[in-house]
């Protein structure tokens, strides 16, 4: 399934040519990729929904809860992906100006964040299982009601979250590749650019996560 | 003739089934047309088989008590129709079969947006099946929830959840995997002079619904995640008893699937749109509000959904809101149905099956919506709501309304896609007995709720008895229909006579092309210089 | 070939100082919350602070602002509403349970 996302991305923005030559529709296939990020905020936008009734609902176990996570690794990680979203973004400026090897290198710059990312993540969330606070444990099911939902939140919400960071990695490594097979380059980079866009995503998607889940006071 | 039809005859006439043979060449294809058939193929077979299911639970509905089957059998019977019918049958239908088909013909393209990403989808689609076919194979059995898979049941019952709902999220995806591709390439690939109001309003209809697979899917999916991860991590997000609340299950499963149901209609509304001015032999009757009601239909039809949840115990404030904006949705459909009206009035009527079947969806969707109303207000459905009122409703909506529009779509567009003409007289015959046959089941079924009888009961009450029977029996007449009627359609598909390539006279850009079509559609893209029903333009050039 | 309708590309340094700014905001959402615990109004500000952070992420990294066709300017602003949409009327439910009317 992965393979299939991957190709999909990589070959969205190839328009059927009409019996001539290959024409590319940069617009068109920016747009394609745009609704699908659309598609994905309703997606991440479900559950902070759901974040949303449940902290209503519980507010004190939601703060009690909240102070279990790390901040400091929480507003590391904030800063890490906003700087993996500073180096993509130059990455693509840069092979638009056919400076394709600063392109490249930036390219695995965001790649290595995003890693340090989800290792940070991963830290996390073995210390909290450590702990012996994974859903349907019996140390959580021992809690209060609001801090259940709290950690079954925060578990399905940055899991989805990282596996999406994860799937960015595998996107970025096959552009990696093509730019180093001449496949993209100064004229024709759109799809650097789509993967662009979902690494923003992931970013912005973060952006919410960080405060609703560690900055509850 | 116009300048289109010009070029067009000059060009050899080589069919885009022609072009390359071999099954590799369908299932790895990346032309729009054969896409569509791809879907077709599976929508009818699926289809049939939601149709079987149908007819043997109406068969062990036919008497009180146990006729043919037992409990068990008959909640995973209903459960599996509606989930096939819903999911693999009417949502995808009328987007997937002749959206792809011809909504890139009739803006003037030679293929969609992203060829590789519809091939995708209709990969994802036949997975997606499979996937929830295996559900009926496998693990503790086939699903007995209902469609709508409500928790906490769906958390606890030992039955195939799980691979059930990974298939619905699958084919979710597919969804949305459309709706990307056909607005895009609504916006990108029309032919020049191809303005916004020159589009034929199927084109309208398929691009709304294109918006809302696009941004109500997403909410089903993660549901449909959320009750899986819960069944195997015990996530607690719906669960009572770690503090997770039911009715936010029942809120997120409705936040997509009432808009789904304007997935479901949008499309056919778009076809009637099409066809009433070729059969009238007369422009359509306000355009724009065409158009736009499409669009506001889309839009407030995302605002109702907790009207499926009067009785679940959301509070009193929520139940009047939604009310409200359910009266409010009523009033862009009501727009459509007095402008279709207003287009067949005074116009010269040729009385083909096409035309037939979409005068019937006037009528039926219109009892559909009407019952609608009934039950949109607060105080009849404390009584309709869980009875059989309910699902005479929305088979009146969605098979009087969509089935309808789609086998409206089959007639009109046959000798189009086969280059085959049907048999007319076998056609309407068919047609009469489908329509009998529907009001004798479905409206025995809005009497049945009204006079209590809860729906997914195995077993009533002997007062009841004599409006079961006559249901049971409106069904061997509607599927007698739809035999006779699928029947003849395949008889056509294979010894029909070769037909003309504008048989109806239409006006919009499929017609104006060879039956069937050629790859790409058209050998030079053509320029639009008139509106899509502009039949004095055609019949005055011609 | 490639059919285009934007402009040049970036420069770098927008980039850097978007990023800065990113970064002073993250700062900034940081101290309030640990720091400076404004109560009720907590969530607000924060929230309101990531929607500032967003849309500098949206408008430059993603070239938002720079986009002239109509639809990229609808699409956000759209799937905000149909967000607020789903949250309010959820919250008509949720917030309004034992209230008889």
């Amino acid at each position: 399934m992965v393979l299939m996302i991957l190709r999909s991305l990589k070959i969205m923005d190839e328009a059927k040519a009409p019996l001539s030559e290959e024409v590319i529709d940069y617009t068109g296939a920016k747009l394609g990729m745009w609704l699908f990020i659309l598609s994905e905020f309703v997606l991440f936008g479900g559950m902070f929904i759901l974040y949303a009734v449940h902290r209503y609902k519980n507010p004190a176990d939601f703060h009690h809860a909240s102070k279990e996570l790390d901040v400091i690794l929480g507003t590391l990680n904030t800063i890490i992906l906003l700087t993996s979203s500073l180096s993509i973004a130059v990455s693509i400026t840069a092979i638009q100006k056919g400076e394709n090897r600063l392109s490249m290198v930036l390219l695995m710059v965001t790649m290595a964040l995003g890693l340090v990312f989800l290792v940070n993540k991963g830290f996390e969330w073995t210390t909290k299982i450590g702990h012996g606070i994974y859903p349907n444990s019996p140390t959580l099911l021992a809690r209060p009601k609001g801090e259940i939902l709290f950690f079954g939140l925060y578990y399905v919400m940055t899991g989805l979250h990282g596996l999406h960071v994860l799937v960015g990695i595998c996107v970025l490594s096959v552009m990696l590749i093509l730019i180093a097979k001449d496949r993209i380059n100064q004229v024709h980079f759109v799809p650097l650019e789509n993967a662009g866009l979902y690494w923003h995503l992931v970013d912005i998607i973060w952006i919410f996560l960080y405060p609703l889940f560690y900055l509850i006071t | 003739m116009t300048s289109t039809e010009a070029t067009e005859s000059v060009r050899p006439r080589i069919s885009f089934y022609e072009d390359r043979r071999g099954i590799l060449s369908w299932i790895l294809t990346l032309d729009h047309k054969r896409i569509g058939l791809l879907y077709l193929i599976f929508v009818v077979a699926f289809f049939f088989s939601g149709v079987v299911l149908g007819f043997f639970m109406r068969l062990e509905m036919v008497a009180p008590g146990g006729t043919i089957m037992g409990p068990q059998t008959y909640n995973a019977l209903f459960t599996l129709h509606g989930i096939i019918m819903i999911f693999l049958v009417v949502i995808p239908a009328i987007p997937t079969t002749f959206g792809n088909f011809f909504l890139p013909i009739q803006i003037g393209a030679r293929d969609v947006a992203f060829p590789r990403i519809n091939l995708l989808s209709w990969w994802l689609y036949v997975s997606g099946a499979i996937i929830v076919f295996f559900s009926v194979l496998t693990g503790g059995g086939p699903p007995d929830t209902g469609w709508t898979f409500y928790a906490p049941y769906s958390l606890r019952t030992t039955v195939n959840v799980p691979l059930a709902v990974f298939g619905v999220f699958i084919l979710g995806m597919s969804s949305i995997l459309t709706g990307i591709n056909l607005v895009t390439t609504t916006h990108r690939l029309r032919a020049p002079g191809m303005t916004w109001k020159r589009l034929p309003l199927f084109v309208w209809g398929i691009y709304s619904t294109s918006w809302v697979q696009i941004l109500a899917t997403p909410v089903i999916g993660i549901t449909m995640v959320l009750i899986f991860l819960d069944r195997f991590f015990g996530v607690g997000i719906f669960d009572p008893t770690k503090g997770g609340d039911p009715i936010l299950y029942q809120h997120m499963f409705w936040i997509y699937s009432h808009p789904a149901t304007y997935i479901m209609i949008l499309p056919a509304m778009g076809i009637v749109s099409d066809v009433v001015p070729v059969f009238a032999r007369k422009k359509i009757f306000g355009y724009m509000a065409i158009a736009l009601s499409g669009m506001a239909i889309a839009a407030m039809g995302s605002l109702v959904w907790g009207h499926h949840m009067f009785v679940s115990g959301q509070s009193d404030f929520a139940d009047i809101v939604f009310s409200l904006l359910t009266f409010l949705v009523a009033v862009p459909s009501a727009i459509k149905v007095f402008n279709w009206v207003a287009t067949l009035h005074k116009g010269s009527i040729v009385i083909e099956p096409p035309l037939l079947f979409c005068l019937s969806f006037i009528f039926l969707f219109s009892i559909g919506g009407l019952t609608g109303l009934i039950q949109g207000a607060l105080a009849p459905n404390m009584h309709l709501h869980d009875t059989y009122w309910i699902p005479g409703h929305f088979h009146y909506i969605i098979f009087g309304g969509m089935g309808f529009g789609l086998f409206a779509a089959f007639h009109y567009w046959f000798p189009k896609m086969f280059g085959r003409m049907y048999n007319r007289k076998i056609a309407i015959r068919a047609w009469t007995i489908i329509l009998i046959g529907f009001n004798i089941f479905y409206f025995s079924m809005l009497l049945l709720g009204w006079e209590g009888m809860p729906r997914r009961y195995y077993d009533y009450l002997p007062q009841f008895r004599t409006l079961h029977l006559t249901a049971t029996f409106g069904s061997w007449i509607l599927i007698a229909g739809l035999i006779i009627m699928f029947g003849n359609l395949f008889h056509g598909l294979f010894k029909g006579e070769k037909s003309k390539d504008n048989p109806w006279n239409g006006a919009t850009l499929e017609w104006q092309i060879s039956s069937p079509p050629p790859t790409e559609n058209f050998w030079k893209i053509p320029v639009i210089r008139h509106g899509p029903y502009d039949f004095k333009e055609l019949e005055n050039n011609g | 070939m490639e059919i285009r309708e934007e402009g040049h590309p970036s420069k770098y340094s927008t980039y850097v100082l978007v990023w800065m700014g990113l970064v002073t905001l993250t700062a900034l959402t940081y101290t309030i919350a640990v720091r400076i615990h404004p109560g009720g109004w907590a969530i607000l500000v924060a929230l309101a602070i990531a929607g500032t952070k967003s849309s500098l992420v949206l408008n430059f990294f993603m070239h938002l602002k720079s986009e002239k066709l109509l639809i990229f300017k609808v699409i956000i602003p759209l799937v905000m509403a149909v967000f607020l949409v789903f949250i309010l009327l959820t919250f008509s439910d949720v917030a309004f349970r034992g209230v008889v009317k």
